[in-house]
């Protein structure tokens, strides 16, 4: 059984780096439709590429769990609410100093 | 439906673009300027930490990118229509703000030419995958955060800006095209490229740290 799995399974690529655009482009959620049947085609028939999806989605796991995710300061999240605040403030005073000289004149 | 504001001049005159699209779009109220900022821009600030600091590799440089980002998207909100992708909007405003700085601080006149640089990259003399992966899916999995950092931070900047709108921000193709102003075949083609220069990379460190490469 395992040697007639082996035959069908080839152990080259003709166009590998081809097909790992493909396989990445499918691991992203991006694929085309053509793109995700031939990707079902090679997973049960090619070799290096099966190998290459392992990797790449491995990698791309690696990506986003083991990678620190820094959180931006509250000191600096305060600075910024505080300036669009004031500048907020600062222009409502404007307008209400421009419609009172209106109202006077 | 995406109605990321299109800026189509270079980086040089983005601030411009900014003032015509503002022109188009409806003018918010004082009062709905600062709901939108708050509900829809605030929200996504942790994300674009992270996204500053991945380029500058500075606490205090990510400070400054990020602040410059929000105030300039809060004067030029009225470019923004209210319910679109926010996220997608912000990013492409933090990624021009750092080419600019980026290109100021290396004193170079010229604008960067990323064309130029990718094909540096695409270059003939490069060895080719024969479809034998070096780098094993086992030692990716033993591999621990810091390390994977380090890889990432060596990356050019432009490789490493899609890895992490992709890998990490969870960008579309679409998306990282208008944030990054590119085709879509060029995301695809940057994206390919920087992921083989990373696992390049992990691949020297694993074997410098003494995995066997199997065959």
């Amino acid at each position: 059984m395992g040697e007639e799995m082996k035959s069908d399974v080839k152990h080259n690529c003709e166009n590998h780096e081809r097909c790992m655009e493909m396989i990445q482009a499918v691991l992203d959620g991006s694929a085309t439709k053509e793109e995700m049947d031939h990707f079902r085609n090679e997973m049960t028939s090619c070799l290096p590429c099966i190998e290459g999806h392992e990797l790449q989605k491995s990698l791309k796991d690696a990506l986003s769990v083991k990678l620190e995710k820094k959180c931006c300061p509250q000191s600096l999240v305060s600075k910024i609410k505080e300036h669009v605040g004031i500048a907020s403030v600062v222009l409502a005073f404007a307008l209400l100093e421009i419609k009172l000289i209106h109202h006077i004149f | 439906m995406e109605a990321i504001a299109i800026m189509e001049e270079d980086i040089d005159n983005e601030e411009e673009v900014l003032n015509r699209e503002e022109d188009k779009k409806p003018r918010y109220s004082e009062t709905e300027k600062y709901k939108v900022f708050d509900s829809e821009f605030m929200p996504h600030i942790d994300s674009m930490y992270n996204f500053a600091f991945r380029l500058t590799n500075d606490e205090d440089g990510a400070h400054d990118l990020v602040q410059d980002t929000y105030l300039k998207a809060f004067r030029f909100i009225n470019s923004f229509q209210k319910g679109t992708n926010a996220k997608a909007w912000l990013f492409r405003i933090l990624k021009n703000s750092f080419i600019n700085d980026y290109r100021k601080k290396s004193k170079e006149p010229a604008k960067v030419d990323y064309q130029e640089v990718e094909s540096i990259y695409n270059s003939a003399d490069e060895p080719q995958y024969n479809g034998t992966v070096d780098l094993r899916t086992e030692m990716v999995h033993d591999l621990i955060g810091d390390e994977v950092a380090m890889a990432l931070n060596g990356l050019p900047v432009d490789f490493r800006t899609v890895i992490i709108l992709c890998d990490i921000e969870g960008f579309t193709y679409e998306e990282m095209a208008k944030i990054l102003d590119i085709p879509i075949g060029t995301v695809r083609s940057r994206l390919h490229r920087a992921r083989n220069l990373l696992k390049e990379k992990l691949r020297s460190y694993a074997t410098s740290m003494g995995y066997k490469e199997l065959r």
